[in-house]
């Protein structure tokens, strides 16, 4: 054994040094040849004889040469690189088909790896502590179809202790506002999270200088010592300009000062992978930072904390729920409201843990189905792309019968030409993924960049990059295609008998008939494919159209909406309400603004308020809520069907109103006569008189249809101090606005941030953009699915036509018409195609039917979709073959016979 | 270029020629007594044998390039006497108990032979 691995490094060593061997083993030939002749002509032996004599002796000198040669030789290894040459300058010899298949690899490559690496920043990765593997993430179950991730203070607090089950829990806030931080000029905002006392210790992350928030800081005014602030390292490095001492200096947040104790390391990114917080806070100085709301004290009304816990050592997740079953019951019934603990008792309320290395993100839902729908699309482009390489290759190995013919005749083994074939193909494949690889990190980040700028949050973040997760998938869809591509060509290329791959005649070409049934059947199958992927297309589209056109109740053309946020100022109540008239008015003066008011919830963000409301003596129902000011259904173009608007005198003291929609209106009054009843909240034993119906219009998303709706006067909201939305119909071009609007905010309440501007259409299309992203990519990849087909259809069917060239020249010299010879070969291509339709009409309506999911108002065999798709299909494919027919047609039959 | 096996057919037909195992023993003992080049190596075994094996130098050349493959020998480029350069050859360690191996077997196969032959 250990001889041989000497031999054989050796051997590699002469790889290298392969000339200096050479001229090594000519000197040592040269000097034993010199000291012969010397001995012999010391035996007095004449010139002639003398050469004669070495000659014979030694032999010729070039197979000298070659037999010492043959010893230092690593054959394999130069035959290897031999053949990646030869390869190389075969791919220069035809540019056109070395592009198209490199780009069509590219693409699908690229494709896969890019959505792969979106799929694993949001879906795959752990969190970057040590044993994510045991977080879970909680959520609360209340007999409805999705648990509810969001917690109440109580409820986690009850929680926060349970060490039979976990060693630690914590929780941070959901609702992400960023921090006011007193900078040297001004207040900055700055990305933070409030968290509890667990929060760290369960991170297991140690901090980079000072320490880390502990229990002790989890309470209301901080640790003796006083308030503190954990900060990352970004901040550090921006703020403190990594400043050592940084460890004992103040920030002042939201006018509170607060120390900071500490600095965590880059890699620290908390316990939302799609966040990246500035400032870690105590969840107890939530009332501090987050003023004027006080979410701590709304107890059960305020649902905003994510809670995540560590398991203990050795304890299942099966275990786990059990015992939070067992610990569900008593903590609901430590809630001190009776008609919530008996309304959940009802509905089986109880807490459930899930697996959670990842943390929790709500994005997650959104993109989801669409990323998996996506990922499955670009694994069928791949394989069209494999398939069509594959197929292509074969084609053009058929034509390369003679030269491989010939070379089995002098010698090589039919293996050492499957090796060459097989190089040749895997040289293709190989520089086609390393391209394709080499650009799915743009394409990555761009569609991850699309994705979170559609969440409308600034600071959302997904890391798409390359980790061991992407790296491995990448190798694995280089070598599968690599595999697929390569293997074929080279098997079928060198089957069949010797004589007959140089014969050129009548009896050859049965044989190359049936060699022509592999790259037929290839075709069919990519045909099949490209259906699919158009039909998929097809309906994605559809259902994004018929999104759109389903409206959503009101008129987003020209409706600016501006954002107010008035935390931090003075006035309140009454006085907050004549600002915001005051901004009104002001809005109302500028020139092309037809209408303005007021709303509490942009509708198509996500954000809800419901309640619970009856009409006396009626049943119970859930309402969901938005407050608004007067005009609101004029600014929307929401129809109004009876009634009359809010006015500005429309305050607390002259009663409590309400407007419904349709369908609460029907929902509370079935006998249709819902204007100026009352309805009742039963928890607050408040009553409201309806003063209007208006016509239904979605709430918080597009795909769910309209919810019953109530709208209550902004002038009698609950809150003290809301910061309301003006929304503005505008005749012309809306960024104007946004400067009056920062000018009016400047006048009337100086200390809140600029008010931000943007137009419905964006909330609109932003609501829908995992759709839209889906239909835009599906087409695109149906598009791409088509060109690659049609390159296939018409590549095999032209060398198909090239190796018939001498018998359509006979045909024609024997009387075949020129439609004749158009239509032989037309034919070809159209059994493929109809046979590729079928079976993609299939595999189609059986795929389609995963993806009734996604679809908004359109069924998965739609009829209309599938008839359109094979339409495309039959004529796209007709194109591609009709290209080839027309040029055999153009035959001269002499130059065709006599070429043979 | 065909392939071509990778045996040594040997230039001389002679009834003398030594089978190749026998060579490379032969090349060991004689550089076991001193480092030397190949002619030189060629020429101590003609004459320590009287003559009766004269190697040929189709088979002593890829011998010793076996022989450096395997790691029995190592060369060096030296000038001889004559201030020419040639490729001087050494034993190692390990050619040197391949020549105690390969001496025990040739003695055990003689001894067998002798055996034979007697009976």
């Amino acid at each position: 054994m250990g001889s041989s691995l000497h031999a054989f490094l050796l051997r590699i060593k002469m790889l290298f040094r392969k000339r200096r061997m050479d001229r090594e083993m000519a000197e040592e030939l040269e000097f034993h040849q010199a000291m012969l002749r010397e001995k012999l002509e010391g035996q007095g032996i004449s010139k002639s004889e003398l050469n004669q004599a070495t000659r014979q002796t030694f032999g010729d000198a070039g197979r000298w040469h070659e037999r010492l040669r043959e010893l230092w030789q690593f054959r394999g290894l130069e035959n290897l690189l031999r053949d990646i040459s030869f390869s190389a300058r075969m791919l220069k010899k035809s540019p056109g088909f070395t592009t198209v298949a490199l780009l069509t690899l590219a693409i699908g490559v690229g494709a896969n790896t890019a959505i792969f690496s979106l799929i694993n920043g949001l879906l795959l990765r752990p969190l970057p502590v040590p044993h994510a593997d045991q977080l879970v993430v909680l959520s609360i179950h209340e007999g409805g179809p999705t648990p509810n991730y969001s917690f109440p203070a109580p409820f986690f607090r009850a929680l926060e202790h349970q060490p039979a089950i976990f060693s630690d829990v914590f929780a941070y806030n959901n609702n992400g506002r960023p921090l006011q931080v007193q900078a040297r000029s001004g207040s900055e905002d700055v990305p933070g999270m409030e968290v509890s006392g667990q929060f760290f210790q369960a991170l297991q992350t140690p901090p980079l200088l000072g320490r880390y928030l502990t229990a002790a800081d989890d309470n209301t005014g901080g640790n003796p010592a006083g308030l503190a602030v954990v900060i990352s390292e970004n901040f550090w490095g921006r703020w403190f300009h990594r400043d050592p001492s940084v460890v004992g200096r103040k920030l002042v947040i939201a006018n509170v000062p607060f120390t900071v104790v500490g600095v965590m390391p880059k890699r620290f990114i908390g316990a939302d992978l799609m966040q990246r917080p500035d400032i870690f806070v105590p969840l107890s100085a939530e009332p501090i930072v987050d003023a004027p709301r006080h979410n701590i004290d709304e107890g059960l009304n305020a649902w905003w904390l994510t809670v995540i816990a560590r398991l203990q050592p050795g304890v299942t997740l099966q275990q786990a729920n059990a015992a939070l079953r067992t610990v569900s019951g008593p903590i609901l019934h430590a809630a001190d409201d009776p008609n919530y603990i008996a309304q959940e008792d009802k509905a089986h309320f109880r807490f459930q843990a899930e697996p959670g290395s990842g943390g929790y993100a709500m994005a997650r839902f959104f993109f989801r189905n669409p990323l998996l729908a996506l990922l499955a699309m670009c694994a069928g482009i791949l394989l069209l792309a494999c398939l069509n390489l594959a197929s292509l290759l074969i084609a053009r190995g058929a034509m390369r019968e003679r030269e491989l013919a010939t070379r089995l005749a002098m010698g090589a083994t039919r293996w050492r030409l499957i090796q060459q074939l097989f190089i040749e193909s895997l040289l293709l494949a190989v520089l086609g993924t390393i391209a394709g690889i080499a650009v799915s990190p743009l394409v990555g980040s761009s569609l991850a960049a699309f994705l979170t700028s559609s969440t409308g949050d600034p600071t959302v973040v997904l890391d798409t990059s390359l980790d061991l997760r992407v790296l491995v998938f990448a190798a694995v869809i280089a070598i599968v295609s690599a595999v697929l591509i390569g293997l074929m060509p080279a098997l079928q290329a060198t089957a069949g008998n010797l004589n007959d791959h140089i014969k050129d005649g009548q009896h050859a070409r049965q044989l190359h008939e049936q060699r022509w049934i592999l790259p037929r059947i290839l075709m069919a199958l990519e045909v099949a494919l490209a259906l699919v992927l158009v039909v998929g297309a097809g309906l994605l589209a559809t259902s994004l159209v018929r999104l759109y056109r389903s409206g959503v109740g009101f008129d987003p053309k020209g409706l600016a909406n501006i954002s107010f946020n008035m935390d931090k100022q003075q006035l309140e109540g009454d006085a907050l309400m004549r600002v915001y008239q005051e901004i009104g008015q002001g809005l109302s003066h500028q020139p092309g603004v037809k209408s303005v008011s007021f709303q509490f919830i942009t509708p198509l963000s996500h954000r809800g308020w419901n309640g619970n409301y009856s009409a006396p003596g009626g049943n119970t129902h859930v309402i969901w809520l938005n407050s608004v000011g007067p005009n609101y259904f004029e600014t929307m173009r929401i129809p109004m069907y009876m009634g009359r608007e809010f006015r500005w005198n429309d305050t607390n003291a002259s009663g409590l109103k309400i407007i419904l929609n349709q369908s609460a209106a029907s929902l509370l009054f079935p006998d249709h006569n819902a204007l100026g009843r009352q309805i009742v909240d039963p928890s607050e034993k408040t009553s409201y008189q309806v003063v209007a119906i208006v016509a239904d219009a979605k709430y918080s998303g597009m795909m769910d249809s309209a919810p019953p709706a109530g709208y209550v006067p902004i002038q009698q909201d609950e809150q003290k101090k809301p910061s309301l939305n003006a929304v503005v119909r505008v005749d012309g071009p809306m960024t104007p606005l946004a400067a009056t609007a920062r000018s009016l905010a400047a006048r009337l309440a100086p200390t809140i941030p600029p008010p931000i501007l943007t137009t419905m259409n964006e909330v609109v299309n932003n609501s829908v953009s995992a759709q839209r992203m889906m239909a835009i990519l599906s087409l695109f990849f149906a598009g791409c699915a088509l060109l690659i087909t049609a390159i296939g259809l018409y590549g095999t069917l032209a060398y198909a036509t090239a190796r018939r060239t001498s018998e359509i020249g006979i045909r024609m010299a024997l009387g075949a018409k020129r439609g004749q010879v158009i239509a032989m070969v037309f034919r070809q291509n159209a059994w493929v195609a109809i046979a590729g339709c079928i079976s993609g009409m299939i595999a189609a309506v059986l795929a389609s039917r995963a993806m009734a999911s996604l679809l908004f108002e359109t069924s998965p065999h739609d009829p209309w979709v599938l008839l359109a798709s094979i339409a495309v299909l039959l004529m796209i494919a007709s194109c591609a073959s009709l290209l080839p027919a027309l040029q055999a047609a153009r035959i001269d039959p002499i130059l065709a016979i006599r070429c043979e | 270029m065909p392939a071509k096996p990778d045996t040594m057919t040997q230039n001389d037909s002679d009834s003398r020629d030594l089978v190749q195992g026998t060579l490379e023993m032969l090349i060991l003992k004689t550089l076991a007594l001193e480092p030397m080049h190949g002619y030189g190596v060629a020429l101590r075994i003609e004459q320590i044998s009287h003559g009766v094996f004269r190697v040929n130098p189709g088979s002593l050349l890829p011998a010793l390039s076996r022989m450096e493959r395997a790691g029995s020998v190592k060369s060096e480029w030296h000038a001889t006497e004559n201030n020419r350069r040639a490729k001087y050859y050494q034993l190692t360690a390990k050619g040197r108990k391949s020549l105690t191996r390969e001496t025990e077997q040739w003695q055990r196969q003689t001894a067998a032979i002798a055996r034979i032959l007697e009976a």
